[in-house]
């Protein structure tokens, strides 16, 4: 079985590098596509023509970002029939109230802050992708 | 009272007066008023003014009697003052209108009564004019809109700086915070993939970077729920402080089941003021008072009030570290430690958020110690004076 992708929308190098060695060191061999703007995001998971390339079984969505931002994206996500129930986790350094609020309005599956303390980082992204990889049953 | 006849108050006539009342007896009476009082005939020609109406506007009576306001105002004021005297004919009794009329300094503002004087027939032949000058209330009320929409431009000011402060605080959280993950993650690679390359004193060194980063993502946290106690809404209502006292214990006894304290929560601590924050005050400083008795091995915590209902001064007592008096005006500062980080954990923010919990509500907060006595925390509520003045 072709194993499941995930889509991490982030345009931080750094985090970017953490969250592969996060997956990596958590045993989790999926195939991880990055976007480094909301813009890139919304061409991989609604391109106007053509079939999608990538088939994401999670989008991990962080909030700041430039062209489009994370929220504006989620909306996009929700809107359209071919990812209106994909599981998205923002995944972001901010736990601004009206970011939580915000994006379960638009319809994220879960919201979570980035830890500073590496291990904390590690310990979260483990639960993330074993959650929603392997124990999560998603809609058809 | 005295009984003793009133001298020099000679009794009241009681039969009608001796002399008749006439017209200079009723121009006198209506000359000692500051009131403007006139009369017209049904053309609008004087016919009588009093004295405070000679001083208004510079003219004698003699000069006025026969003259209309078309000869003493602009067309525009006396077309006004004509419209209303012909209202007041045509209701057949009193009307009150504010009349404008140039004064001194500026236009004069007066609340009238016109009324018209009837013949046997019923028939108006006169019409009676009593103005009162109502300018000074009018400049008044006037300087309360202009304060008032002043304030409420410092209002709208305020609330800019608010969601300035807003989006401060929301790039502190992140913009701070991204380096801080950077510089952890990649010591902690630095410690997995170089392991063979440091030695101890290399591995410590990265370590205690991580700790430091660990530390300042704390303090930049804490500054962020400070200033979020500031920015949240405020809500009045019934809080059992006792109660959330017995919670919080609870709590902390779960958290660390090996420690011994003993607690007493005085009966009937009740106040007004927004739960979630008191809870978070009371959360503070009962959290404190359990951190530094951690030393003593019989260790006691006492939460309570003194003073009337309407005014109580609420305290929590420990017989922990305490601290120096000296330094008791810095207690509340954000980040302001009294003790090293060696000894008593903690970034120094927890009384700074109960100061300005407290402050927001309206009360303060006042702190009592000696230096290995323990200490006590007093906290008000409400604006009620502060004890302590009487002894000052």
């Amino acid at each position: 079985m072709h194993s499941k992708q995930i889509l991490l929308v982030e345009d931080n190098p750094d985090d970017v590098m953490f969250t592969l060695r996060a997956f990596k060191q958590s045993n989790l061999v999926n195939e991880i596509v990055v976007a480094v703007d909301g813009e890139q995001a919304l061409k991989i998971l609604l391109p106007e023509s053509a079939q999608r390339t990538v088939q994401p079984a999670l989008v991990l969505l962080d909030l700041k970002l430039p062209k489009i931002d994370g929220l504006e994206v989620l909306r996009r996500i929700r809107a359209d029939p071919r990812t209106e129930s994909l599981p998205v986790v923002v995944l972001t350094t901010s736990s601004e109230e009206a970011d939580i609020v915000r994006s379960y309005q638009l319809g994220a599956n879960s919201f979570v802050r980035k830890p500073v303390v590496f291990s904390e980082f590690l310990h979260a992204t483990s639960v993330l992708g074993s959650y929603w990889l392997l124990l999560n049953q998603a809609a058809p | 009272m005295t009984t003793e006849p009133v001298v020099g108050n000679p009794a009241r006539p009681t039969g009608p007066p001796e002399f008749p009342v006439g017209p200079s007896e009723l121009q006198a009476l209506i000359d000692n008023t500051n009131a403007v009082i006139y009369m017209r005939d049904l053309d609008g020609r004087y016919m009588v003014v009093n004295h405070e109406y000679e001083r208004l506007f510079h003219m004698r009576r003699e000069e006025m009697i026969g003259l209309t306001d078309y000869d003493l105002f602009s067309t525009e004021i006396a077309d006004e003052f004509r419209a209303n005297d012909l209202r007041a004919v045509s209701s057949g009794g009193p009307v009150n209108v504010e009349e404008e009329a140039p004064g001194a300094d500026g236009p004069h503002t007066y609340i009238t009564v016109k009324f018209p004087l009837l013949d046997s027939a019923g028939k108006a032949y006169a019409v009676c004019g009593i103005s009162t000058d109502i300018t000074a209330r009018k400049r008044t009320e006037e300087q309360v809109r202009r304060l008032n929409a002043e304030l409420e431009q410092r209002v709208q000011e305020l609330e800019a700086s608010t969601r300035e402060l807003d989006a401060f605080a929301y790039s502190v959280s992140h913009d701070l915070r991204a380096p801080l993950r950077s510089v952890h993650g990649f010591s902690q690679i630095l410690l997995e993939d170089y392991d063979g390359k440091l030695d101890d004193d290399g591995r410590q060194c990265l370590q205690r970077i991580q700790s430091n980063v660990t530390r300042m993502g704390q303090l930049i946290d804490d500054l962020l729920r400070l200033s979020h106690v500031t920015r949240t809404g405020l809500k009045r209502e019934l809080v059992d402080i006792g109660a959330q006292a017995h919670e919080i214990f609870d709590e902390l006894r779960r958290a660390e089941p090996g420690r011994r304290v003993e607690t007493v929560i005085a009966d009937a601590l009740v106040t007004t003021g927004d739960r979630l924050l008191i809870r978070l005050a009371l959360e503070n400083l009962l959290a404190n008072a359990w951190k530094f008795t951690g030393k003593n091995d019989q260790a006691a915590i006492c939460v309570g009030a003194v003073g009337p209902s309407d005014s109580q001064v609420f305290f929590v007592r420990d017989n922990g570290a305490g601290f120096d008096m000296r330094y008791a005006e810095k207690l509340f500062n954000p980040f302001q430690r009294l003790h090293p980080v060696s000894e008593f954990e903690g970034t120094g923010i927890g009384l700074a958020i109960v100061q300005r919990i407290l402050s927001r509500h309206g009360g303060r907060i006042w702190a009592e110690s000696e230096p290995g006595k323990g200490c006590t925390f007093f906290f008000t509520l409400t604006d009620i004076p502060d004890p302590r003045d009487g002894h000052a």
